[in-house]
This record gives structure tokens, sequence and C-alpha cells, in this order.
């Protein structure tokens, strides 16, 4: 039976000893959407992809399509790659790649990639021959990506994929992931490369402290969060409680006020009979706003919220 | 579970340092000990009991050391993250289990039979047909205490110390169990610490075999009980280790 929801989290706790690393998360993904878990070190990311995929021990619900994290992995319904999982030495390429893609054939998904095709969508051509050990960072993780792949999975999760690829590997990378999207596969990817998730997220979640803190595609993230920022020289003065400044920052002479009303602000700064020297005003990147969302301003002299 | 057999058999097949200190170490220790102590012997029958007597020390130190070393490589993988990654593939937590066990018993097998060889045809050793069948086979069952040993290690140690345990292990149980000296030219303190060893009562079991035609009970109970006891830690073990890679379970 066809089920639109491809991923269902409900009240998911994970703990570490005393540590609540995801305390009561929520999260609905949809089939086919590609999906930005974004977030610092320690956010909770990779614990949620870890739950998701039944590695960790965990309370609250999770379903796969429909089915327990452990029978979704045996029934060959998910592809991961994951912050620390590996190759196995005294290999090679070739070998590894052959026994997951039957395992996944023997869990029922018919080899949706024939081993050319596969070989191609992961950018290892010419390593199925090479000792394991033999490997580059970038390669290593493009073999691990043939993996997460084998299987044809409709729904792949991927912790920090590219971290080990050069430019023209991320490249690649992302090309073929769009090429799955558009065939409806469902992509949940966890990174710090945030051009990444604005370029490709359909949809972006901000995760701090173990919970979802921002929910949304990358421009309505960047919107809900810290606005827009103008910034000029001024050797002193107080810029608190101007219209629309959220947050000042000052470093040496330079002021950056955080403003949801840019046009309000600069008519009190002008109003003031201020002169703005160097005036720069800018979107905020997605970026800021994951900072300002996952973290207090740095040095605030101002207004915070 | 054939693939993933076939896959792990081939990897360790690779690895040369295994095959020569599982299969070639013991065959030439077979061939020199006998040739340096078996010829003080003499001739006639105490040249045939040390030359019996060393080749089934050195089956047990070959079967042993294959055991050991097939199993403890466990840590290796934890290490590099492929336990971790098998774990989302649909290959059955079982299923990885039962290959590193069945990888342990059939590496075992061609140390000993080589080891036979040699002491048959470069030694002259002189054993009926069915002595030579039960001598393998028992030493084949019994080098299961060593394939439980060498999980409970692989499950316990990080990499670095599970690579030192390799040698180290089948060195100081071979050692001190009298499979390179015979316990009975050990001084009196080192003869009671072997026969709290496991190596020295797998080694009972093939001198039993020649002696008697079967293991004493005795012997099985204590190589039983080692393995019993090596089983039941490395299950504890292995649902103590927070890690994921190892025994993680879906909430």
């Amino acid at each position: 039976m066809p089920t639109r929801s491809a991923l269902e989290v409900r009240d998911l706790t994970v703990r570490y000893g005393d540590t609540v690393a995801v305390g009561g998360l929520d999260l609905h993904l949809r089939t086919g959407e590609t999906v930005a878990l974004l977030g610092p070190n320690g956010a909770g990311k990779s614990t949620v992809v870890n739950a998701v995929l039944g590695l960790v021990p965990s309370t609250g619900s999770v379903l796969v399509l429909g089915r327990t994290p452990a029978a979704a992995v045996r029934a060959g319904c998910v592809g991961a790659m994951l912050q620390h999982g590996g190759l196995p030495g005294e290999a090679r390429v070739g070998e590894v790649v052959e026994l997951v893609r039957r395992s996944f054939g023997r869990a029922g998904r018919a080899m949706a990639w024939p081993l050319d095709d596969l070989v191609v969508n992961a950018g290892i051509e010419g390593l199925l021959g090479r000792p394991v050990d033999a490997l580059s960072g970038g390669q290593r993780q493009r073999v691990l990506l043939a993996l997460a792949l084998a299987g044809g999975p409709p729904l792949l999760l991927l912790d920090e994929p590219t971290s080990a690829m050069d430019v023209e590997g991320r490249r690649a990378f992302w090309t073929t992931m769009r090429r799955l999207a558009d065939r409806g596969t469902t992509v949940v990817f966890a990174t710090h490369h945030l051009e990444e998730a604005d370029a490709v997220a359909d949809r972006v979640v901000v995760v701090a402290g173990g919970q979802v803190v921002a929910d949304g595609t990358a421009a309505q993230v960047k919107a809900g969060t810290s606005g827009r920022t103008v910034t000029f020289t001024a050797a002193g003065g107080a810029f608190d409680g101007l219209p629309g400044v959220t947050a000042t920052e000052r470093s040496g002479d330079r002021v950056v006020l955080t403003t949801g009303d840019v046009e309000a602000t600069l008519r009190a700064l002008l109003a003031a009979g201020r002169r703005l020297p160097d005036l720069d005003v800018r979107g905020a990147s997605l970026e800021e706003a994951v900072l300002s969302l996952t973290s207090r301003p740095r040095t605030p002299i101002g207004a915070d919220r | 579970m054939s693939t993933l057999l076939a896959f792990q058999l081939r990897r360790v097949g690779r690895n040369r340092q295994f095959l020569f200190f599982t299969v070639l170490l013991p065959a030439l220790f077979t061939v020199f000990f006998t040739e340096v102590f078996g010829a003080q012997a003499g001739t006639g029958s105490a040249y045939q009991e040390y030359a019996t007597g060393s080749m089934v020390a050195m089956m047990a130190y070959g079967g042993m050391g294959a055991a050991l070393g097939a199993t403890i490589r466990i840590s290796f993988d934890r290490a590099s993250g492929w336990l971790r990654q098998l774990r989302v593939t649909p290959v059955p937590a079982s299923s990885v289990v039962a290959v590193d066990v069945l990888v342990g018993v059939l590496l075992v097998l061609p140390g000993l039979v080589v080891v036979a060889l040699v002491g048959r045809f470069v030694n002259g050793v002189q054993l009926a047909l069915p002595t030579w069948v039960a001598l393998v086979a028992v030493l084949w069952l019994g080098s299961g205490a060593f394939v439980a040993l060498g999980l409970l290690i692989g499950h316990a140690l990080e990499e670095k110390a599970a690579g030192a345990a390799i040698g180290v292990v089948g060195t100081v149980l071979a050692a001190l169990g009298g499979l390179w000296v015979p316990v009975e030219l050990f001084p009196g303190g080192l003869r009671v610490l072997a026969h709290v060893l496991p190596s020295y009562w797998y080694a009972e079991l093939g001198r039993d075999v020649v002696a008697l035609g079967a293991p004493a009970p005795g012997t099985v109970l204590a190589v039983a009980a080692f393995a019993v006891a090596a089983a039941v830690l490395t299950a504890a073990v292995v649902r103590r280790r927070p890690s994921p890679a190892v025994a993680g379970r879906a909430g």
C-alpha cells in the first residue's frame, strides 16, 4: 500500500547516560522531499539519523515508510551514509559493492540499479578493482554512497555526506541527488555546508539542543529569523531601541544592526542627522539565520531576542 | 549468509601474516623441533613418541592461533565502521555473528591438516587411520573454545590493543600451556599455571586421542568450560557496549 509519509517521528527522545541528545523531537516528511538537517555540532542531527535507522536506543515512535526502523532496514527501504560508517580492510571495492547489492536483492528490492548505472551515479568508475585500503577520503565517501544507493531505496539518509569530497566531487554528488529526488526518492541530509542546503533542499529543518527550532523552505528560515543587516562605521553612540532593530553588534568602529524593517531603521538613523559612512545593507544568509536560531548573538551591545 | 561468508573468508585469505602464523609456522616448527630434539631421542619408539607429541602440540598451536587470529579481527571491523555500515544494509545482525563464528571455525582446519600431513609424511609419525581422523576432528571441535575467546577479545578491546593481542595472547598461551616445551619440563609453579590455561587442555585433547583413542571426559569438560565462559562473557560485553556498532537496539 503506498504511503504519502516517508518518515514520521513523534516525540523522539534519545539519552546517552544522563545527557539528553534529542528531546521530544517531531518530524514528518512526505515522500519525494529533499530535506536538509542543519545545526551546530552536538545539536542532535546525527542522533536523529541514527535513531531513524534504529542504531541507537530511543523512546517515542519512528515510522519509516510505515515500518519500524529495524523492519525498514531489513526490507531494504533505507539507504544510509553514516558519519561513522566505514569500509572493510583487505577487500576490493567491487566485492564490497557486490555484497551489499546482493543483500538488497535478497531483501526483495529488485536490483533497481544495474551495476554499471550504480557505478556511474555514485561516481566510482574505475574503482571496483581497487583495494579499499588504497582509496582517498573522497573516493571512500563515494563508495559509501554506492552502498547507500545499492538497493535503490525510497529513503536516503545522509549524514555529512560530502565532508571528504572536493568541489567537483560535491557537485557530482548533488547532481545525483537531484536526479534521485526527481525519481521520487526522499532524501534527508545533515550538513554543515549551508550553501548546499540552500541550493539543494526543498525544506530546511534546523536542529538545536535536540529539538527542531525552525522548519520551512530555505527562504522561510532566512526570513523568519534575523531579517536583514545594516552595517556602517561609527566611533560611538548607542543604537538600541531603534525601530526594527533586533540585535546590535559592534566590532571596532563597525556597527552591525540586525533589523526586521530596514526602511524604518534607516529613516531613524538619518532623522537623527547621523552620517553613515561605509553603509551596507544585506539580506541574512542562511548561515546567519541558523546561527541566530541556534546560538546567542556574540558580544551583544543592544537588545537581543 | 553464504555471500557474506565467502566475502569474509576471502578477506582473511588475503592476509599473508595470518596464513604464515597459522599454517606455515606451525608446520615449520613441527619439522624443526622433531629434527632437533627428536633426533636426540634416538630411534624407534622414543622418536615416535617425541614426533607424535610435537606434532599434536603444533596442531594445537596452529588451531589456536587460527581461531584467535580470525576472530580478534572483528575489532578492526568495529573500528573502521564496517560493522556499523553493515547494520544499515538488509544483512541481518544474526548472520553477521554467525559468519564471524563460522570464519573462525573454518580457518582452523587448514593448519590442522597441514601439520598432520607434515607429521605423517615428513616426520614419519605412525598412527592408525581412525586415530588421524579423530585427532583432526577433536582438535577442530575443541578450537571452538578459542573462537569464543577470540570473539571476546575482539569485542572487548579497541583496535590497537586487539592487534597486539592477536600475537601476544597466542604466544603466551602457547608458551605457558606447554605447546612449545612440554609441561613435564616446566618447574612446579609454571606447571600448575599451565593446568589452568585453555591451551594446555586443548593440546591434551589431542594427546588423549593418541593415547586412548578418544579424549578423556575431564579434558572435554575443561575445554568446554573455557568455551562456555568465553561465550557468556562475549555476550555480556556485546550487550553492555554502548556503541551501536555492536549492540545498538531500536527502541
